[in-house]
C-alpha cells in the first residue's frame, strides 16, 4: 500500500508533464464522447476547427502564463496583469484609432509602456521591499482606473486591418509548413551540436537510437500539429507568437544566467544573495518581462476584438496564475516550467471550450475550474512530499 | 524519602546511533541552585530537552525521579504541570501582546461569559511583577517596549505563574546588560531562599560561581564531575570543561605567510532589532597572505555578525573601515565582496548556504555562472565539465552531478558550498563554523583543504566554536567575547584554557 503510494508520488514528480498531457487526453476524450453526433458520425469537439479555436482562445492566457511562471518561480505573484493587459490594449486602440499611428509605432509604444510599468512594479517590489501581492493588488486598481480614464469608459473601434491581423489572421499553409521544417532542422542541429560538445568534454551522451528517437518524436508532433491546423485555415497568428515566446522563454529559463538566477532566487533568496547574485535586479527584471508579455497580450486582445474595450483582460490574471499552478509550478517558488504552464493553459481552455460547447452555464464552468485549480495544487503537494521526506 | 527534588540517572540519548549524551547524572535539592557547565555542543541543551520532555519519555534511556516518583512525561505541558519550567536563551515572547497577555498566554483567566477577564489578568500580573520587584513595568503595555533584560523577567514571571518548583535558566544573561544581570542573579538568590530549585546553564562562570551551590560539568555528552561550588573555582571548572585529548585530525603543514592582505579597522555592528545594543564592538584586526586566522569565542560573541559585516550582508547598522591590499574597499552587498575576492561560507548552511531545489552542480557554479556563458548563453557542456572537476576535487559524494543538493548529507552539502565559494578564487576566505554538523570524514577533508589553500596564499578567516579545531589549524587566534576583541594570540603553546578564559573575559594564572 505504502509502496504504491510512493510510486505514484515518484511518477508524478518526475513525469509531471506526462501526467498533464495524459489529463488533456482524458479531457478531450471526455468532451469528444459527450459531443458525439451519431448521425454524422463525428464529434463536434474533436474537429480541426475547434482545435484551432481552442488554441486561439488559450493564446492570450498562454502569453501571460509564460511570464507568470517566472514571477511565481522567483517567489512572487502578479495580480495586476489583467488590468495592465487592458491598459496596454487600450493604448494600442487609442494610438491606432484616434491618432492613426502606423503599426510599428503603435507596437513600439505599447511595448515600451509595458516594460515601463513592469519595471515600476518590479522596482517597488525588489528595491523598496513592498510585497508583490500588495504592489500588484494596487496595480490592478491603478491600471484598470487608467484604462477607464483613457477610453472614457467606451469601446474604441474600429482598429485598422494591420492590427487586426495580429489577433485574427492565419498564416498561409506554405509559410506554416516551411516554419515547421525550419524548426525541425534547428532542433536536429542543436541536438547533434550538443552531442559533439558533450563528447568533447568527456561527458556521458545518450545512445544514438535515443537521440534519433527523440527527434523523430518531435518531428511527428510538429507534423501532426501543422497538418491539423492547415486542414482548417492554417496556424493562427497569436498561436505563432505564443510558440515563439515558448521557445524564447524556455531558452531564457535553461540557458541564461538570468534564468538560472530566477530559479535560485525562488528556491532560497538569501543563499543566492550570499553567492554574489544581484537578487533585487533579478526580481525586477522578472516583472519587466511580465510587463512585456502584457504588451503582447494587450496587442493581441485589441487585434482580436478589433477594438479597445475598458473591460479587456478582466480576470485574466487569475487564468494565468491558475495555468501556472495546474502546469506544475510550485507556489513555494523555485520550481516550474514555461511548457508546463502552457499545458496548464490548454487544460483550462479545453474545459472552457468543451463546457461552452455543451451549453453548460458559465457559473458551472467557474465552479469546475476552481475545483480543478485546487486539485492541481494538491497534486503538487502530494508529489513534492517525496522531496521533503 | 529522598531529599532531592529532581534526580536524573544515567540519561542517554542518541540520534540515529550517534550518542548526544551518554550516562549523565544530575541531582537538584529543594532550594538549591545547580550550575550546569560545558562547551558548546557538550550536550547541555539535549539534557534539558530530555528533562522538559521535548524528547518524550521513551525516546531516551535512563531514569528521572521527580519528588521521588518516576517522571514519564510525554510533552512539555506535563512537565510544566509537574513544576519544571525552562526559560530559553532566545526569548519566547509575542512582542505585540502586552506584558500581562504574555504572562498568561495559553492560561488566560476568563469571565463567566467566556471572554478574557482583563481586570483580573492585569491585577495578577501586577502582583507577579511586584514579587519580582518590577513594579515600574506597566503590564498593559506591549512587551516590545521593554529591554531584553525586562523581557527576561517577564519570562520569569510567566514561570512563577505556572507554580514552577524547578526553574531552568538556559544562558539567561547572554543578552543582558551588567545591571540587568545583577537584578536577575539577586532574584534567583531570593527564589532559592524561598525553597525554589534552579538549574543555571551559563558560559559566564563568574555568574555560576556567584549563585550555584553545586556544579555539574559535562563534556562531549559525558558526565565529567559534580562538585560543591565551595570546592571549586572558575579555573577548575574551565579545566574540567576542556580537559580532553587532542585528536590528530589536524594537518598544520608549515607554509609561508606573506604581507598583510586584509585589514579591518574599528568595526562596530549594532543589533538589527535592538538598535542600542552593540553586537560587535570596535574590533580591529589584520590578516596576512597564506595565514589561517582562527576566531574563537562562545556563542553570541559577535563573530558571525563580524563576518557578515565584512561580507556585506549585515542588515543592522554598522561602521568601520576595511582595506584589501592596502586600499579601502566599500562592500555593501555580498556580490561586491565576491567581485573583490572576499568569499564567505556561512554558518547556517540550510538558510544561507544551499539552494535546496537546485542540483549540486548548479549550486557549485552559482557565483561564477557568467564564466561559462558565450554570447549570453550558458555553455552547458563547459559548465558540466567544470562541475565534474569540482565534485572530484572536493570529493562530494553524489549519485548524479545535478541531483538536488537537499538530498545530500550535511557534509557533502558543505563541501559543495565550499566549492561554490572557492570558484571565484578568493584572496580572503571567511569560513563560519565550516565543520558544524558534519561527520569526521568530511571534517578532515575540510581541514586538509584549508591547509592547502593557505599554502596557495589564500588568507583564511575561520570562525569556530570547536576549540580543538581552532587550535589545530590556525596560525593565529582571535578571541571574541561580548562583541569585543579579547585576545589576539600567535598559536604557539596556546592552550584551550587560555583561549576559553579570554573568551569569558577572565584571564587566569599560568598555574591553571
Amino acid at each position: 500500500m505504502t509502496l504504491t503510494k510512493k510510486d505514484v508520488r515518484k511518477f508524478l514528480s518526475e513525469y509531471k508533464i506526462v501526467a498533464l498531457l495524459f489529463i488533456i487526453v482524458i479531457i478531450w476524450a471526455f468532451f469528444g464522447f459527450l459531443t458525439y453526433d451519431s448521425e454524422t458520425g463525428t464529434s463536434q469537439f474533436l474537429t480541426t476547427r475547434n482545435f484551432s479555436n481552442l488554441l486561439r482562445q488559450m493564446a492570450i492566457t498562454g502569453m501571460l502564463a509564460s511570464a507568470m511562471v517566472f514571477v511565481i518561480v522567483a517567489g512572487e505573484i502578479d495580480l495586476s496583469v489583467g488590468s495592465l493587459l487592458g491598459l496596454l490594449g487600450g493604448i494600442a486602440a487609442v494610438a491606432d484609432v484616434t491618432y492613426h499611428l502606423p503599426l510599428w509605432q503603435t507596437i513600439t509604444l505599447v511595448i515600451v509602456m509595458g516594460l515601463f510599468f513592469g519595471l515600476m512594479v518590479g522596482w517597488l517590489t525588489a528595491y523598496l521591499g513592498i510585497p508583490s501581492f500588495i504592489v500588484t493588488l494596487g496595480g490592478q486598481l491603478v491600471f484598470r482606473g487608467m484604462v477607464l480614464g483613457l477610453t472614457g469608459g467606451i469601446t474604441i473601434a474600429p482598429v485598422g486591418p494591420e492590427l487586426r491581423y495580429i489577433g485574427q489572421d492565419y498564416l498561409p499553409g506554405w509559410l506554416g509548413n516551411s516554419g515547421g521544417v525550419l524548426l525541425f532542422l534547428v532542433l536536429a542541429a542543436l541536438a547533434f551540436w550538443t552531442r559533439i560538445n558533450r563528447q568533447k568534454h568527456k561527458l556521458v551522451v545518450p545512445s544514438m537510437t535515443t537521440e534519433v528517437g527523440r527527434l523523430l518524436f518531435a518531428g511527428a508532433l510538429i507534423l501532426g500539429f501543422l497538418l491539423t491546423l492547415n486542414s482548417y485555415r492554417g496556424v493562427p497568428a497569436p498561436v505563432l507568437i505564443l510558440l515563439v515566446i515558448l521557445g524564447v522563454f524556455t531558452v531564457i529559463g535553461n540557458k541564461t544566467t538570468f534564468g538560472r538566477h530566477i530559479y535560485a532566487v525562488g528556491s532560497n533568496m538569501e543563499a543566492t544573495r550570499l553567492s554574489g547574485v544581484n537578487v533585487a535586479y533579478v526580481k525586477m527584471m522578472v516583472f519587466a518581462l511580465m510587463g512585456l508579455m502584457c504588451a503582447f497580450a494587450g496587442l493581441t486582445t485589441t487585434g482580436r476584438l478589433a477594438a479597445g474595450t475598458p473591460s479587456a483582460g478582466m480576470g485574466s490574471e487569475l487564468d494565468a496564475i491558475a495555468s501556472c499552478f495546474i502546469g506544475g509550478t510550485s507556489m513555494r517558488g523555485g520550481v516550474g516550467s514555461v511548457s508546463g504552464a502552457l499545458v496548464g493553459a490548454v487544460i483550462m481552455a479545453s474545459l472552457d471550450n468543451g463546457m461552452s460547447m455543451m451549453g453548460i452555464d458559465t457559473f458551472w464552468q467557474q465552479i469546475v475550474k476552481g475545483i480543478i485549480l485546487v486539485a492541481a495544487v494538491y497534486m503538487d503537494i502530494v508529489s513534492s512530499g517525496t522531496q521533503r521526506n | 524519602m529522598s531529599d532531592y527534588l529532581l534526580e536524573m540517572h544515567d540519561i542517554t540519548k542518541d540520534f540515529n546511533g550517534v550518542k548526544a549524551i551518554d550516562g549523565i547524572h544530575l541531582q537538584v535539592r529543594r532550594g538549591e541552585c545547580v550550575g550546569l557547565c560545558g562547551e558548546n555542543g557538550a550536550g547541555k541543551s539535549t539534557l534539558m530537552k530530555v528533562l522538559s520532555a521535548v524528547y518524550p519519555y521513551g525516546t531516551w534511556s535512563g531514569q528521572i525521579l521527580w519528588e521521588g516518583q518516576e517522571l514519564k512525561a510525554r510533552n512539555i505541558r506535563e512537565t510544566e504541570e509537574a513544576g519544571i519550567v525552562i526559560i530559553h536563551q532566545e526569548l519566547m515572547m509575542v512582542p505585540h501582546l502586552t506584558v500581562a497577555e504574555n504572562i498568561f498566554l495559553g492560561a488566560e483567566p476568563r469571565t463567566r461569559a467566556g471572554f478574557i477577564d482583563y481586570d483580573r489578568m492585569n491585577a495578577e500580573a501586577e502582583k507577579l511583577m511586584a514579587r519580582l520587584k518590577m513594579s515600574d513595568i506597566n503590564v498593559a503595555l506591549p512587551v516590545y517596549n521593554y529591554s531584553g533584560g525586562k523581557q527576561q523577567l517577564v519570562e520569569i514571571a510567566k514561570a512563577l505563574n505556572k507554580n514552577a518548583k524547578l526553574l531552568i535558566l538556559d544562558e539567561p544573561t547572554s543578552a543582558l546588560t551588567t545591571s540587568e544581570t545583577k537584578t536577575l542573579l539577586d532574584l534567583v538568590k531570593e527564589f532559592k531562599a524561598h525553597g525554589m530549585a534552579c538549574v543555571y546553564i551559563s558560559h559566564k562562570l563568574d555568574e555560576v560561581a556567584e549563585i550555584a551551590d553545586t556544579v555539574t560539568v559535562i563534556r562531549d555528552g559525558t558526565h565529567i564531575g559534580t562538585q560543591p561550588m565551595a570546592e571549586l573555582d572558575t579555573n577548575k571548572i574551565i579545566t574540567m570543561m576542556v580537559g580532553r585529548e587532542m585528536k590528530n585530525l589536524f594537518l598544520r603543514e608549515p607554509h609561508a605567510i606573506g604581507e598583510v592582505v586584509f585589514e579591518a579597522k574599528n568595526i562596530t555592528c549594532w543589533d538589527v532589532t535592538n538598535r542600542e545594543r552593540k553586537v560587535v564592538d570596535d574590533v580591529s584586526f589584520e590578516i596576512r597572505k597564506g595565514e589561517v586566522l582562527g576566531v574563537a569565542g562562545l556563542v553570541g560573541a559577535g563573530r558571525t555578525e563580524l563576518a557578515c559585516k565584512l561580507f556585506g550582508c549585515w542588515n543592522g547598522d554598522h561602521e568601520g573601515k576595511v582595506f584589501l591590499d592596502g586600499k579601502e574597499i566599500f562592500v555593501r552587498e555580498p556580490r561586491h565582496a565576491v567581485k573583490l575576492g572576499i568569499c564567505m561560507v556561512p554558518e547556517d548552511r540550510k538558510r544561507h548556504g544551499i539552494i535546496p531545489l537546485m542540483g549540486v552542480g548548479y549550486n557549485i557554479t552559482m557565483s561564477v555562472l557568467k564564466r561559462y556563458t558565450s554570447g549570453g548563453f550558458i555553455q552547458s557542456e563547459v559548465e558540466l565539465a567544470e562541475i565534474q572537476n569540482q565534485i572530484i576535487r572536493m570529493k562530494v559524494k553524489t549519485a548524479e552531478p545535478l541531483l538536488p543538493i537537499a538530498s545530500l548529507s550535511g557534509g557533502n552539502q558543505q563541501k559543495a558550498v565550499v566549492a561554490k565559494m572557492l570558484l571565484p578564487e578568493p584572496k580572503v576566505l571567511i569560513l563560519d563554523e565550516p565543520t558544524r554538523g558534519i561527520d569526521v570524514g568530511a571534517k578532515y577533508e575540510i581541514y586538509k583543504l584549508i591547509s592547502e589553500l593557505a599554502k596557495q596564499g589564500v588568507a583564511v578567516l575561520m570562525i569556530s566554536s570547536e576549540m580543538p579545531e581552532v587550535l589545530g589549524i590556525s596560525d593565529r587566534v582571535l578571541v571574541m567575547g561580548e562583541g569585543k576583541l579579547r585576545g589576539n594570540f600567535v598559536n604557539e603553546g596556546l592552550t584551550q584554557e587560555k583561549v576559553l578564559a579570554a573568551a569569558i573575559g577572565q584571564p587566569i594564572t599560568e598555574a591553571a
